[in-house]
Order: C-alpha cells, then structure tokens, then sequence
C-alpha cells in the first residue's frame, strides 16, 4: 500500500466516522423528540416507561419495581454498576371538576419552586387521561376587565385556587364523557422551540433529554455488551420525597435502592445552568455534581472516561439531590453526572444538544470499559 | 359606455368568485392567525388579504397597509371594518449579551409571556426567541408576604440561543423587528378553539369570507366597503386615517366581543356565552349603538334565521371613529372569552352566524 493510498484510505475513514458521528446525533436528537411529546408526572410515568419499553431493542428484558421504575439489565461478572435517570417531571393534576365542566389543579408532589404553578396562567396544556390527551386552556382574566385589585389577585398573586382548565365543555357530565378522571396528569403544552447555536427549549425537555440519552446508552450496550454486570434505569416518583427526619430523599430512589441493591451507582440528573459565573453553563459539556471535596474512586473513573471519549467536562460543588441521597453509604458509591439546564423548572427548559452528546458519549465510555473497576 | 362595461364585467367577476355559499371563513382564520402583524407591522397580513379577496374587487391599499375596496353605488354608504393588527412587541435594543429588550406595551399580560417562546419577525424571517424567566424565579423568597417585583414588557430578557451581539445580528434581528408570542392552535373540539390573535382576525376572516360569497344583487342600489384597518390596538390609528377619505352612512366594526364566559368574571355584564350566535356589541367604552339601530339588525338576523345576541362590554372599536364623520357605529362580534390572552377562545358557528349576519346586513339593510 502506498502513502498515498494509505492517506486515502485514513480521510475515507475519518470521513465515515464523522457521517456515523453525525447520523449518531440526529439518532438521539429524533430519540429526544419522540420522548418529549410524551407526558410524564409524578404517579403518571406509565405512557413515558411505556414509549421507552417501545423503543429498547427487543430481546432486552424489562424489569419493574411496581412503583413505576422500569430497568434493563446486561448481565457481567463482578459488581453492578446502577445507572439511573428520573423518569418523572414536576407537573399537575385534575383535583375535580366543576358542575360548570371545568377543571381544579393540585400537585402530585411539592413544586420546584415558588413560580411553578404561576407558569400555568393563561397557557395551553393537555390533560392525558385513559382515552387519550384532552386540550385545554388555563383560564385569565380579561385584559379589557382587569381592575388593578384583581390584577394583583388573579395574576400577580396567582394560585392554584384561582386556576380553572377550560376544556370545552359545559357540564361535568360532558367532561366526564370526553374521559376525565380526577388525578389526571395535567402538563405543559410540549412545544419544543429550535433555538439559535444548537438549543432546544421546552417543558421538561431536560428530563426527556436525560431518559433519551439512557435509552441511547441501552442501544449502544445491546449492541456491544459492558465488561460489568450494568443496569440502566428510569426512575418513577422521584419527584416525590420520602417522609422521615433529616434528608428527605425521593421515594422513587429509595425503592430502587431496595430492588436493585447497587454498590456503584451513577445519578443521570439534571442541574440549573447559568451566566452568573457560579452555575455550569449550557454547551460546556456534563456537569459532575461534587458533594465532598475529596476525589472518589467513581468519580477519578469518570474523569478518565471523559478524558478517553474527548468530552470536556463541569464541576459544580452541591449536594447530594434527592434522588442519589439513597445510593450514597458507606457500602455503596454514587456519583451525580448532570446535563446542564437553562431556566430548568420552567415551561422554556433550554439544552444544548452538543451535551446531550456528550453525555451519551461520556456514559458509553463508561460503561463500556468497565467502569473503572 | 366603457365605464358602463366595466361595471358589467366587475359584476360578472364577482358573481364567478363565489364558488359556493359555503362558508370559509373557519378556515380563514385558522390560516391568517399565524400570519404576523403586530401594529405597525401588518405588510404581511394585507398581503394575505388582498390575495385572498377575488380579483374582481378594486382593492385601494395606503402606506399604512389599510386595505379596502368598494362595490356598488348610491345611499346609503355601509363599511364595514376590522382590524389586521395584532398585540406583540417590537424589538428596542440587542444587548451586547445578544439578548432582546423591547419596548413598553404590548398589550398582553407581560406574565403569561415569562418563561415562553416568541417569534422575531426579521427581514430574513422569524427567529425563535424565549422569554427569560425572571431573576430569581427559583430562589426561596426572603419575605413570602412580601409583594414580588411587577414583571412587565420593559423586564423582557429575549434569549435567542446565542451569546453576543454580534450573533444576533448575524441571525438577522435588528431593532423595530416586531415580536409575537408563538402560535399554537388548542382544539377543544371541531369547531371549537383557541389561540392567539383570534382578536382580530377572526373578524379579518369573517369580512374576507363574506366577500367571498358576496353577490352582486346584495349591494344594488348601495355602497358597501369593505376595510381592513390597522394599529388598532395602539389607538385606533388605522381608522383613523380611513376616515379622511370614507364617510360611510354605517360602519359595523366587526371586533371582538369581550365575554365574561369565563371562570374568572363576573357574570354582570358581558355574559354572552360561546357557541350561542354572533354579537351585536350594542355599547362598549367607544361607542353606545342607538337602539333603533340595534332593532334593524336583530329583525335582519330574525328574518335569515341567524342566532345573534346582544351585550355590553369593555374595549373600544374602529367604528367609533367615523361617528364624528355622521356615521352611526354598530359594532358586530362573536362572544370571545380571555380576550388579549395566548389562549383567546371562539366556536366555529359564532363566525359563521357573524359572516352570515354581514351578508345580510348588506342585503337588507336601508
């Protein structure tokens, strides 16, 4: 083989890994659309770990912990590494329907934050019941019939006690037959907006954008078995907190804790990006989320894995979330990998898909070579 | 005689625009809502118009993009009018951050855009754009008696995706682009909707549908003119400037009714429900409709079997303008609940009832 015919032969290559690179990424891209159009609350996990289970490359058995939480698992030698992502966003529920058809709003868990029922004014969103999604509209006043006094009632101070869904209809009778149930999920309208630079916004689009990556992880893996005994998980009601004294960590997470037992555990969160300096940003790859000063043996294996897959990675000092508070003892390691998310908890979640990419790439790595272990 | 042969062939044109007496008007609306015409801005919405009004009709279009055109002859003189604008924002400044501030107004309640998607209209198309959430949107409140910083247009922190001016710009935002909240169509059932701009556009829709199905022995022995008009939202200043040259015996400004069919109103005024016929906005806060005339209207709707109702509301309307000229004013609607919101509500048969009133009215109306 000649130099030049080597060289040839080196660009055709190069070329064929961008072109695999590239349909790689409009993979998880078209994965995350399909997740994103899928509602998931609290409680009401079932269509989302439904459209996963749909598609998991099949011949990948299923398991469940009855809570909602669904896992594949790739059978190896040694230890289980657990990885994990929440499977339930912040959302709202039918609390009851009104003699007039409309319908209440309450919360299945506690909100992210003071606002998170104030983004409901005035907005479409999509009841799901058993039937199929019903549009409706949060009701607002008028503009033309806005007294200051009811200004500061009905908007400025908006509350779940002044938010009505209009659906439509008349009567309850009439929501009743369009398939409403108390305890519906009630969600955002799922319009993802394309913005500039390679950003998606959305409601929940960072929850979405994590199970995707983990469903592009399960991919990879069936495709090219881990060295490790691997579980991959999506995680229901971790939205919800465990009662008790001290740290409350979220009930979804406990029970998986107590199902899969793992000693090494991998928390696929998300975490609130920023511009003022403190918070990781969007586009500057994963953030690992760092409860203590000193580096765990997890974590060294992650850096070495980012350094293999050319991922440039976060640090972000914090500690532990609900979710991996279970996971962490003295038996047991867990380490938080978190996608960076713009204005998070609120209609308009911002991503970067260069790190969802990265993401994926980083967990692969991983996983892929045994985890460090 | 070549005038008089004009005429003819005019009316021949018109008569062979109307395909059927089927009204298009549902469609019409769920197609020209999501064109862009923030005041000031409705170029592409008189567009839509004019192309979509059969080439019969002599169209007359002014540096405002007012559009309108006029059929028949004699007295009396009817227009009837509504508004192309729409409630957005127009872009003030790019920061250096490459994020949009725009300018006071707007409108619409400054809270139900926080944390949304919007669309910047730029000379090289639009470009989606989120409003950021308030500062601090996430952090405990120190006070939580305490009342929150009023969140209006002027706090607008638009974010594109990008990090510079200089990015911005490349994306073709300039200052004066104008902004809409982005669109979306809620079905509540067939025939029964919401969105944004359903004020006006559906009046724009029901006037382009009537003129559709417009025959020429409805108007014989009349004026009728029809208008869409501009900047109404910002002060009525589209009819204004109609009113310097049209001084019509009638106006009916076909506009939103503002309904308390909603949760959140009162019921003690304005409650004229969705779904149970189009309006006659006998008195509003521009304009009190003589009762004889309102009488004319209602035998009109009862004789063409058309559900009409009759209410007073809030908001003013572009046939108030003409009232100085001797118009009378007699505003025409259909019940619209959540007025100047994202999710503005109408039944499909209360547009139908309105376009088949203004089709009557220019039958029988003397």
């Amino acid at each position: 083989m000649t130099d030049r015919t080597a060289k040839k032969i080196g660009v055709l290559l190069a070329l064929a890994c961008l072109a695999a690179g590239s349909l790689r990424a409009e993979d998880l891209k078209s994965l995350t659309r399909e997740l994103f159009v899928v509602p998931s609350t609290t409680g009401n996990e079932d269509l989302l770990a439904g459209k996963i289970r749909g598609i998991l490359p099949r011949g990948l058995a299923i398991e469940e912990d009855g809570l909602g939480t669904i896992a594949v698992r790739f059978r190896g030698p040694a230890a289980s590494t657990f990885l994990l992502a929440a499977l339930d966003g912040y959302g709202h529920l039918v609390s009851g329907i009104t003699p007039d058809g409309y319908l209440t709003i309450d919360r299945p868990a506690a909100p992210p934050h003071a606002r998170f029922d104030a983004y409901l004014l005035g907005q479409p969103v999509i009841v799901s019941t058993a039937r199929g999604p019903v549009q409706g509209v949060v009701s607002q006043p008028a503009m033309h019939l806005l007294t200051q006094e009811r200004r500061k009632t009905l908007v400025e101070n908006f509350s779940l006690e002044n938010a009505f869904i209009d659906i439509g209809v008349r009567s309850e009778r009439e929501a009743r037959d369009k398939g409403i149930e108390i305890l519906d999920p009630i969600t955002f309208w799922p319009g993802l907006t394309e913005l500039a630079g390679d950003k998606w916004s959305g409601p929940s689009l960072g929850l979405k954008a994590v199970a995707a990556v983990l469903v592009a992880v399960a991919e990879s893996l069936a495709k090219e078995p881990p060295p490790r005994e691997t579980i991959i998980a999506w995680v229901a009601q971790t939205k919800a907190a465990a009662r008790g004294r001290g740290a409350r960590p979220a009930l979804g997470a406990v029970r998986a804790k107590t199902k899969w037992q793992p000693v090494r555990t991998i928390v696929v969160d998300i975490v609130a990006a920023g511009e003022d300096g403190k918070a990781p940003l969007t586009g500057k790859g994963p953030v690992f989320i760092l409860p203590k000063d000193e580096p765990s043996a997890l974590r060294q294996a992650f850096e070495r894995a980012a350094a293999g897959a050319g991922v440039s990675c976060q640090f972000l000092a914090a500690a532990d979330s609900p979710v991996a508070i279970p996971f962490a003892g003295p038996q047991s390691e867990v380490l938080t990998v978190a996608l960076p998310v713009q204005f998070l908890n609120t209609p308009s979640e911002v991503i970067d898909l260069k790190d969802i990419q990265a993401l994926r790439d980083l967990l692969e790595r991983f996983l892929k070579t045994g985890g460090g272990q | 005689m070549i005038k008089r042969v004009a005429a003819f062939i005019l009316t021949i044109l018109i008569s062979t625009a109307v395909a059927s007496d089927g009204s298009r008007a549902w469609d019409i609306l769920r197609e020209i809502l999501f064109v862009p015409g923030v005041s000031g801005h409705e170029g592409p919405v008189s567009d839509f118009i004019q192309n979509n009004v059969p080439a019969g009709f002599k169209f007359q279009r002014d540096r405002m993009h007012n559009v309108w055109f006029t059929v028949g002859s004699g007295k009396p003189h009817i227009l009837f009018v509504a508004h192309s604008d729409e409630l957005g924002w127009v872009v003030d400044k790019i920061t250096p951050e490459g994020r949009l501030r725009v300018k006071r107004g707007g409108g619409l309640l400054p809270e139900a855009a926080e944390a949304r998607p919007l669309l910047i209209h730029t000379a090289r198309g639009p470009v989606s754009g989120i409003v950021a959430p308030r500062p601090g949107y996430d952090e405990r409140r120190q006070q939580a008696n305490a009342p929150e910083a009023t969140f209006t247009a002027e706090n607008f922190d638009i974010f594109l995706g990008v990090a510079s001016e200089a990015e911005a710009r490349a994306l073709g935002v300039a200052e004066g682009d104008s902004i809409t909240p982005k669109k979306v169509l809620v079905d509540f059932a067939p025939g029964l909707m919401a969105s944004r701009a359903v004020d006006d556009r559906a009046g724009c829709a029901a006037l382009l549908d009537a003129a559709l199905r417009l025959k020429a022995d409805a108007f014989r022995g009349k004026t009728v003119t029809f208008a869409w008009d501009v900047q109404e939202e910002t002060g009525l200043f589209g009819a204004t400037e109609l009113a310097k040259t049209l001084k019509p015996d009638f106006v009916f400004a076909i506009d939103t009714f503002v309904s308390t069919d909603s949760p959140l109103e009162s019921k003690r005024f304005g409650y004229l429900p969705v779904g149970k016929g189009a309006v006659l906005r006998a008195v509003d806060s521009s304009n009190v409709t003589p009762r004889t005339e309102i009488r004319k209207v209602m035998a009109i709707a009862k004789k063409h079997g058309i559900p009409v109702q009759v209410g007073n509301s809030r908001g003013g309307n572009d046939g108030s303008v003409f009232l100085a000229g001797g118009a009378v004013d007699i505003p025409l609607s259909w019940p619209g609940s959540y007025a100047h919101s994202l999710i503005e509500k109408i039944d499909r048969r209360d547009l139908e009832a309105l376009t088949d009133l203004i089709l009557a009215v220019i039958s029988d109306w003397k």
